[in-house]
This record gives C-alpha cells, sequence and structure tokens, in this order.
C-alpha cells in the first residue's frame, strides 16, 4: 500500500508541476465546449432569425403566384425579395443573382401557372363526375424553377421544396373545391355556398418531447452540444496520457519503478486515479460553465436535472474507457509522434463514428451498425439518457458496462503486451 | 565457493531474442560472492545490459536458472525487488520533481517511510554533494548532479545487492571520484556490487573479481591479479580486455 501511495503522490505531483499541460488539460475542453456548443447555437438561431434570402419572381399574377408569395412572406424561415436595386429582375438575373451568392435560393413561378392549374382542375374534376379517370397530361403541369446556390445545404433545400408543395397543393384543392361548387350548382336549382371558402383544417397536432418523466426538460443546443463535446473532450485525455507513459519508459524511470517492490498493474492504477481525478474535474468545469456562464454569453442554460449521481457514475465510466485507451496507445505505440497521431485521429473517428459530430439516426446504415463499436457512442448516449430523456439507471446500465467493460479490455491489452515483450 | 557465501548464482543463463538465432547469452554459468564489487565487461553488443536486466527482472531469460539473495529469479521475483537496488545507465529520474521528492518517492516505493526515509535522504544527499540542492528541481541539475542522484535512488533503501549499469558515464572527474569512493565505502558495509563500464581503468580499481564477456559468452574471468597473469606480459585491463576481445570496431 506504501510503494502504491508512493506512486500516487508521484503521478500526482509530476501532473501538477506541469502547469502549462494542466492548464491546457481544463481550458481546451472548456473553449471546445463553448466555441462547438455557441457555434452550432448561433447558426442555429441565424437560420431563424435572419433567414435564408430568396428572390422571388412571380411572373404569374394569380392565385398561385400571389398565394406562394403570401405564404412565403410569412415563413420566419425565408427573407424574401421580388425585387433587385427596386427593379423586377428578369429570370436570367435571378439565375445570376444566385449564381453569385446574392441570394441562397430564386424562385420563378411561371406566367399563366394559375391558368395551368385551374384549366387541368377544371377539366379532372368535370372527367370524374362524368364517371371518367382522369388522365394526366404532362403538358398540363406548371413548372416552379428553383435556382439553388451551390453552396446551399441539402437541408435548406428540402425545406423550401417542402413548402413551395405545401403553398401549391392548398391552392389546388381551393380550386378542386370551387370547380365542383361550380358544377353543384350547375346541376341543383339552390346554388351552394363556395366550398373553398369553408375549407377547416380536420386534424390538428400536438408537439411534445417524449421522455420517461415529467421533468420538463427541453432539448436544445445546449442539451445536445455538451455532452457530445465533453465526450470528445474527456476522451483526449489519451494524448497526456500515454504521453505520461511513453516519458516513464522512455527515460528509464519505468524501468527502475519495475525492479521495485511496484508492479505494473500498480504502476498503471495509479495513473489511472490521478486521471480519472481530472476527467473528473473537466467535467464538473463544464458543467459549471453550462449552467451559470452559458446564459451570460446568451445561451440557454445547461439543465443537469436531478440525476448528478447517475451523471457522475457515467463521467467516471467514460474517464475510465478514455484512460484505458490511453493506457493501451501508451504501452503499444513507440514514440510521443506515433501516440499523438494515432490518439487523436482515433478519436476523431471514434466520435464521428459516434454521433458527436452528425446524430447516428442519420447515417447510412454500414456507418450506423459500426457506431456500436465507438464507446463515444455508449458514452454519449449515456448522456443523453440523464440529460435529455430523463432515464433510470437501469436505462444507462448497458452503457455504462460497456464503458467500463472497454477499459478493462484495453488494459489486459497492455498488460499483456508488456508480459510478451518481457519474455521476447 | 561455499554456497552461503554466494550472492547471485547464475546457471546456463540462455537468452535469444524473438527472431534472432544467435543467443545474446549463451549458457553463461558464474557465482558472485557476497560482498564482492563484480565488474561484468565487454564490448558493445556482448550481453552485459542483457544480463543485467535478467537479473533485475526486466527481461526473462530463454533458459537457465538464477538465484540472487537465495531466491528464485523464476518463481520468488518479488522477494528479489526487494533486496536488490538498481542504478541505471539512463537518469531515471522525475525531472519536474525535486532531487529530495525523488528520493521520497523511489525511497517510498522500496518500503521506507516517515523518520527512516527523511533520514536516509537527509544522510546521503550531503555525501554526494548534493545537499544544498535538495530542494531544487532535477531538471536545473547538471549532468554529474543527475548521476549522483541517479545513484542515491538506487541505494538509499539499503539494498543487499546493487546493479551498477555505467554509472559515471558522462560525469565530470570530481563527480565520478565522489562516486567511486562513495561506492567503495557502501561496498565496505556488505554490499554486493555489480557493475558494469566502459571504463576499464575504473573497473580496474574498484572491482575485486572481473568477468569479461564476449557475443554472449565469458570469455575470461578472475582477480585482476588472476586475470593478468593468465594473459601473459600485460600490464593494464585495456590490453588485456584488447587482446581477448579482438580490435575490430564493435557496434
Amino acid at each position: 500500500m506504501q510503494a502504491f501511495l508512493k506512486l500516487i503522490y508521484k503521478d500526482a505531483l509530476v501532473m501538477v508541476r506541469d502547469r502549462g499541460g494542466l492548464a491546457m488539460l481544463f481550458i481546451m475542453p472548456l473553449a471546445l465546449v463553448l466555441i462547438m456548443t455557441s457555434l452550432q447555437d448561433t447558426t442555429f438561431r441565424s437560420i431563424n432569425e435572419s433567414g435564408i434570402r430568396l428572390l422571388l419572381l412571380n411572373n404569374d399574377i394569380d392565385s398561385l403566384g400571389l398565394s406562394v408569395e403570401k405564404e412565403m412572406m410569412k415563413s420566419s424561415l425565408f427573407r424574401i425579395y421580388t425585387d433587385i436595386d427596386n427593379k423586377k429582375p428578369t429570370e436570367q438575373e435571378v439565375k445570376e443573382a444566385v449564381a453569385v451568392g446574392k441570394f441562397q435560393i430564386g424562385v420563378i413561378i411561371p406566367s399563366g401557372a394559375t391558368r395551368h392549374i385551374r384549366d387541368k382542375v377544371s377539366r379532372n374534376v368535370e372527367m370524374a363526375l362524368s364517371g371518367r379517370q382522369p388522365v394526366p397530361e404532362r403538358k398540363d403541369s406548371v413548372f416552379l424553377l428553383v435556382y439553388l446556390d451551390p453552396t446551399t445545404k441539402t437541408s435548406f433545400r428540402e425545406i423550401l421544396q417542402r413548402s413551395i408543395r405545401e403553398f401549391t397543393s392548398e391552392i389546388e384543392s381551393r380550386l378542386i373545391l370551387q370547380e365542383i361548387t361550380r358544377e353543384i350548382n350547375e346541376v341543383l336549382a339552390v346554388p351552394v355556398p363556395d366550398l373553398s371558402l369553408v375549407q377547416e383544417e380536420a386534424v390538428f397536432y400536438r408537439e411534445e418531447y417524449a421522455t420517461l418523466d415529467d421533468s420538463g426538460t427541453i432539448p436544445n443546443s445546449v442539451q445536445h452540444n455538451v455532452p457530445a463535446w465533453t465526450v470528445f473532450a474527456m476522451f483526449f485525455i489519451v494524448i497526456p496520457f500515454a504521453g505520461a507513459m511513453i516519458r516513464e519508459r522512455e527515460d528509464g524511470s519505468l524501468d527502475r519503478l519495475l525492479t521495485m517492490p511496484a508492479s505494473y498493474a500498480k504502476i498503471l492504477l495509479s495513473k489511472i486515479l490521478v486521471f480519472l481525478v481530472i476527467c473528473y474535474l473537466q467535467f464538473v468545469l463544464i458543467l459549471l460553465m453550462g449552467i451559470y456562464f452559458f446564459p451570460v454569453v446568451n445561451l440557454p442554460a445547461l439543465q443537469t436535472g436531478s440525476n448528478l449521481g447517475m451523471l457522475s457514475l457515467m463521467t467516471l465510466a467514460t474517464a475510465f474507457a478514455a484512460i484505458g485507451y490511453g493506457i493501451a496507445v501508451g504501452t503499444i505505440t513507440r514514440t510521443h509522434q506515433q501516440a499523438s497521431i494515432f490518439a487523436s485521429i482515433s478519436v476523431v473517428i471514434l466520435a464521428a463514428l459516434g454521433g458527436v459530430w452528425v446524430p447516428v439516426f442519420i447515417m447510412p446504415a454500414f456507418l450506423r451498425q459500426m457506431s456500436i463499436v465507438s464507446p463515444l457512442n455508449w458514452a454519449l448516449n449515456g448522456f443523453y439518457d440523464i440529460l435529455i430523456r430523463d432515464a433510470a439507471f437501469s436505462g444507462i446500465l448497458p452503457g455504462f458496462i460497456s464503458l467500463c467493460l472497454f477499459s478493462l479490455a484495453c488494459l489486459a491489452l497492455a498488460l499483456g503486451y508488456k508480459r510478451i515483450k518481457r519474455d521476447s | 565457493m561455499n554456497e552461503s557465501d554466494v550472492s547471485i548464482d547464475i546457471k546456463d543463463l540462455t537468452k535469444y531474442y524473438k527472431g534472432n538465432h544467435i543467443p545474446a547469452l549463451d549458457h553463461i554459468r558464474l557465482q558472485v560472492r557476497k560482498g564482492d564489487i563484480f565488474g561484468l565487461l565487454g564490448p558493445n553488443g556482448a550481453g552485459k545490459t542483457t544480463m543485467i536486466r535478467i537479473l533485475c527482472g526486466l527481461l526473462s531469460p530463454t533458459e537457465g536458472e538464477v538465484t540472487i539473495g537465495g531466491y528464485s529469479l523464476k518463481n520468488e521475483m518479488a522477494d528479489i525487488r526487494r533486496i536488490i537496488g538498481v542504478v541505471p545507465q539512463d537518469i531515471a529520474l522525475y525531472s519536474s520533481l525535486t532531487a529530495r521528492e525523488n528520493l521520497s518517492v523511489y525511497g517510498g516505493i522500496c518500503g521506507l517511510k516517515g523518520r527512516i526515509l527523511k533520514r536516509r535522504i537527509d544522510e546521503l544527499l550531503p555525501i554526494f554533494g548534493l545537499d544544498k540542492n535538495a530542494d531544487r528541481r532535477v531538471e536545473h541539475f547538471s549532468g554529474g548532479m543527475k548521476r549522483r542522484l541517479n545513484l542515491i535512488a538506487g541505494l538509499l533503501h539499503m539494498p543487499r545487492i546493487l546493479f551498477l549499469d555505467e554509472p559515471t558515464v558522462g560525469v565530470d572527474v570530481h563527480s565520478k571520484n565522489v562516486i567511486l569512493e562513495n561506492l567503495r565505502e557502501i561496498n565496505r558495509s556488505g554490499t554486493t556490487m555489480i557493475y558494469t563500464s566502459h571504463y576499464l581503468e575504473e573497473a580496474e580499481n574498484l572491482c575485486s573479481y572481473i568477468t569479461i564477456i564476449d557475443e554472449g559468452r565469458i570469455i575470461t574471468r578472475g582477480t585482476l591479479t588472476e586475470i593478468m597473469d593468465r594473459t601473459g606480459s600485460h600490464t593494464s585491463l585495456v590490453e588485456v580486455f584488447l587482446t581477448l576481445t579482438g580490435k575490430t570496431l564493435r557496434d
């Protein structure tokens, strides 16, 4: 025990004496979490607040054009412009304005669009009421021309398509009802009122976040980003940990320790304890920043709920997994360069697979399957379970156990490798 | 040699490194008497470091039996670790820690504690001329100071057997003198020493028994006088060494 305590004392002292390194271990994760969360939050806000710049050329001065224009004006997602320098643009000018990035999107509603739809609807209704099947004719279709800035994200394009489809189908159904009203009134003696005017929404929807209790935690960019980037930052402990192991090996201190009454397992265990404390302090600092500092910089405050015990357990399991990985890297790699390059790139890959950059559910199938081997994925899901889904302990248990087993497997790998090297 | 006088007993010690068909050590048989300063000499690549690393438990032998202080290397390594001290060729110290902190760590791991640990540190630092720098970080030390502290760290816990791997490499005359004088003093108190060096004059003056190995085999052994007598008209260990190992360069 005395030897073990001295090893802990030594590792703690070496760590404390490296003030620059220690500061990096705390400042860099804080900076990473703050910057990434702010970035994600402001990006989201800027889309909503300033909107996507959309240039609309409405050549159909009728129901469709006016309705699309009106609905787009109402949308908070788009900032609609109908002129360039107080002048109505031509189709070519719309295309050029989008091409040079003045607008993200250009929409052209062709002239006579409403008339085309009306004619088509009228013919279809007439055919339907006379018992014949309506035959779609492509020449009757209306093409809305949409120009996109090449840098526009796919998701914006999809939002735009959805919005336009929604506006046009509303117009179409209104025209259908008007046409049906007209047909009915031709037959009936007593005229019926225009059915399109009594159109009411039959289906409403209510939106709620599904959680396992009624804590009322609202998911936002902070609740999503703080766990993700914290897990990512915690795994970067692999680099200093492996570095400490390699330094001790290179300067001969490890060999000297191994000739003393201190087993390799004890030597590793003392390091594990010291780095666990560092990881835990990192997490506490990030948590405090999320709770108290984020509101100061206009970010939503992090809500930790009442599960601080579970949060601590998941933090320790994550730190244990990161340190275990550090042990494996530090044992198997030969130099600082090898360790730092391998550790940093592998952590980035594991983070990408684990859903730190993009959610796992939107990944391609084969990447989704690969994500289950990433310890960052287990850790991230565990934190989401606690911070967003308000899961019970049994909910985080599989992830917790997986992280601990991963660390033990890394430890076994390191001890086995050390034994092989001793025997070789 | 009487069995009770034997400190280290090596029988047929052989070591093949993985993928290498030439043995680094080839059936070495030797005994180290208690209280000796045993010089293990040889050119580069002779097998000295391999032998020291095996005796310290850092490397497994391919075959052979070794007992150190009566303990089997194969089965009682934990006991061996308690009675040996190692002064490695590398400066195996924590540079961000002070001299006192380094000694406190190594002494503590070797079982010294409290007042005994402090007393030993306070005893040894002045002997090796480091008392005035006890609370300075090792990173600010000169090469000679580091080398002296490296030595103290190996003998702080008063080991029965002390392994010294090139303990004076790269130090100035004054530091070397302090180190060698004190090694003699420590040996007089009964510590057995296994000493390797490339400085043959040092070995000539310090060692009570010398073994020269080359290509994993013992090529001569005995006291300095015995070796000189056996090899003819040589006047120094350097001449004996060059005659036995040849004059070609070794890497």
